[in-house]
């Protein structure tokens, strides 16, 4: 079984979750070096970047991975989600540049999520694709909105942004690749009832 | 101007050894359906949007390349064999004539909304038992998918389901198609539903425990269960939910070959003949045969 783990933001707690679990993790040393391929207890352990979760497992080069459902819904990702994670979750919403400007360019990381969101609500405006810091974007009005995760608020507050509609509640899951799922049925269960016991654990 | 090295996303030219392959596959194909009775047919590539409509969501009407033709027609090119042979075949289809066993090959083109990097052109060969509800119809069709996908040191996997057990909990609660589908329990199903759905996910859900929600479904399921035996290659999986779509019954997959990757998929679909005129049950499966050997 090969399972990815998101680097960045969610890595040290989706893997703290596993080790609840009962699973061999990647030690903390072992993160030091600059591999990106573990085999403990024979699971591969796989880092990668957050967003490249839902490609790895929808291609079944990953079996399952924790992702967020930012980018399981840009991805528009097949994948199951048996398991909501008790953490790290976040709104994705549209923010407003300081003065609230009518609405003509959004910058965002979600191109996909932010179409449908703005073709749901008959709202036209351009979409700028950027890889990260897109409040920036909004503060040099560069555009008049962004879109964006907002988990504390303190981005927004700090540059004077204003807070508009919300557009999804955001959670990290636990995905499994329909594909293992279908081909290793017990294997698929039993990761989920682990990784399941040990987030109501947390709670 | 140099010539453009690229091809559009999701498209490639086959040269010689690919060719030699595909033609390889193709031919033992035809030749194990037309030794099970199946005689071809050959669809449009393109055909007019308006006729589907009302038989495809919105979703999968979007996965299909559309343009207006000179006479103004909206017009699709084949994305989707099966609606297209109801189509073909419910005009002139007369009772006496049923049942049908029929197959197709050729290429779907789909627009997949995805950056992932799906093929878009997909060379499919498929093949439908139109006329026949019975559940001996199902089993055969079983049969012959495995039969077709078998090669020597690679047993395939078949996971098969009925889609008429979601559908009938989906018809008491919206809240339960999400559940299926992620496959995680949520508050919003309603009380009454929660235990069988809450087995359903966990895969603990037995035949006894869907037959009061789909009882016709149950025993279906149970009289194939019994036709396959102990056949390894076969898996009732009772969470397995795919989409629904315009399927009412039997619902499988194949997976084959050294990555299990999905090869195949099909299942029932009882009333799609009736929205082209002449009513007929219908069951039928289609291989993607691009990475098989």
């Amino acid at each position: 079984m090969r399972i990815a783990i998101p680097k960045g933001r969610l890595q040290d707690r989706a893997l703290g979750v596993f080790a609840d679990a009962g699973y061999d993790v990647p030690s903390d040393a072992d993160l030091k070096t600059r591999k990106l391929v573990f085999d403990r207890g024979g699971i591969e352990w796989i880092f990668v970047k957050d967003c490249d979760v839902p490609v790895y497992v929808d291609h079944g080069a990953a079996d399952a991975g924790i992702a967020g459902l930012d980018q399981i819904l840009e991805h528009q990702c097949a994948a199951y989600q048996p398991v909501e994670l008790p953490f790290g979750h976040c709104v994705m919403r549209l923010i407003a540049a300081p003065g609230a400007p009518s609405l003509t360019r959004v910058a965002t990381k979600y191109p996909r999520i932010t179409r449908q969101f703005l073709e749901g609500r008959g709202l036209r405006a351009e979409i700028v694709t950027l890889g990260g810091s897109v409040e920036l974007a909004a503060v040099l009005k560069l555009t008049s909105h962004v879109v964006d995760l907002v988990e504390t608020g303190e981005t927004v507050r700090i540059h004077k942004l204003v807070l508009q509609d919300v557009i999804a509640e955001i959670s990290p899951r636990l995905i499994v690749a329909k594909n293992f799922h279908g081909t290793e049925p017990k294997l698929s269960r039993e990761l989920k009832v682990r990784v399941e016991e040990a987030v109501n654990a947390m709670r | 101007m140099a010539a453009k090295l690229r091809y559009p996303t999701g498209v490639h030219p086959l040269l010689v050894d690919e060719t030699a392959r595909r033609r390889r596959v193709e031919t033992r194909f035809v030749d194990q359906l037309a030794s099970a009775g199946y005689a071809e047919v050959v669809l449009p590539i393109i055909d007019y949007v308006e006729p589907y409509e009302a038989l495809v969501d919105r979703a999968a009407n979007r996965q299909s390349y559309r343009f207006v033709d000179r006479e103004g027609e909206l017009i699709a090119i084949r994305s989707d064999f099966t609606p297209m042979l109801a189509r073909a075949l419910s005009p002139t289809m007369r009772e006496e004539d049923l049942p049908l066993r029929l197959f197709y090959r050729g290429d779907v083109i789909r627009c997949e909304a995805s950056r992932l990097g799906f093929k878009r052109e997909l060379f499919q060969i498929g093949a439908e038992l139109v006329g026949d509800a019975s559940v001996d119809a199902d089993i055969e069709m079983l049969r012959l998918v495995a039969d077709l996908a078998r090669r020597p040191g690679d047993e395939p996997a078949i996971v098969y389901n009925d889609v008429s057990i979601a559908a009938a909990l989906i018809a008491q609660s919206g809240a339960v198609q999400e559940a299926l589908a992620e496959k995680r329990m949520t508050s919003s199903v309603p009380v009454a539903l929660q235990t069988i759905v809450a087995k359903l996910i966990s895969g603990e859900a037995t035949l006894d425990d869907v037959a009061p929600f789909a009882p016709e479904a149950a025993a279906r399921l149970s009289a194939i269960g019994e036709a396959l035996g102990s056949d390894s290659t076969f898996a009732l999986h009772l969470d397995d939910i795919e989409e629904i779509g315009y399927y009412t019954g039997l619902r499988f997959r194949v997976y084959a070959g050294s990555a299990r990757a999905k090869a195949a998929q099909g299942g029932r679909y009882d009333n799609l003949y009736e929205r082209f005129g002449q009513p007929a049950a219908a069951i039928g499966f289609t291989f993607t045969i691009d990475d098989l050997d």
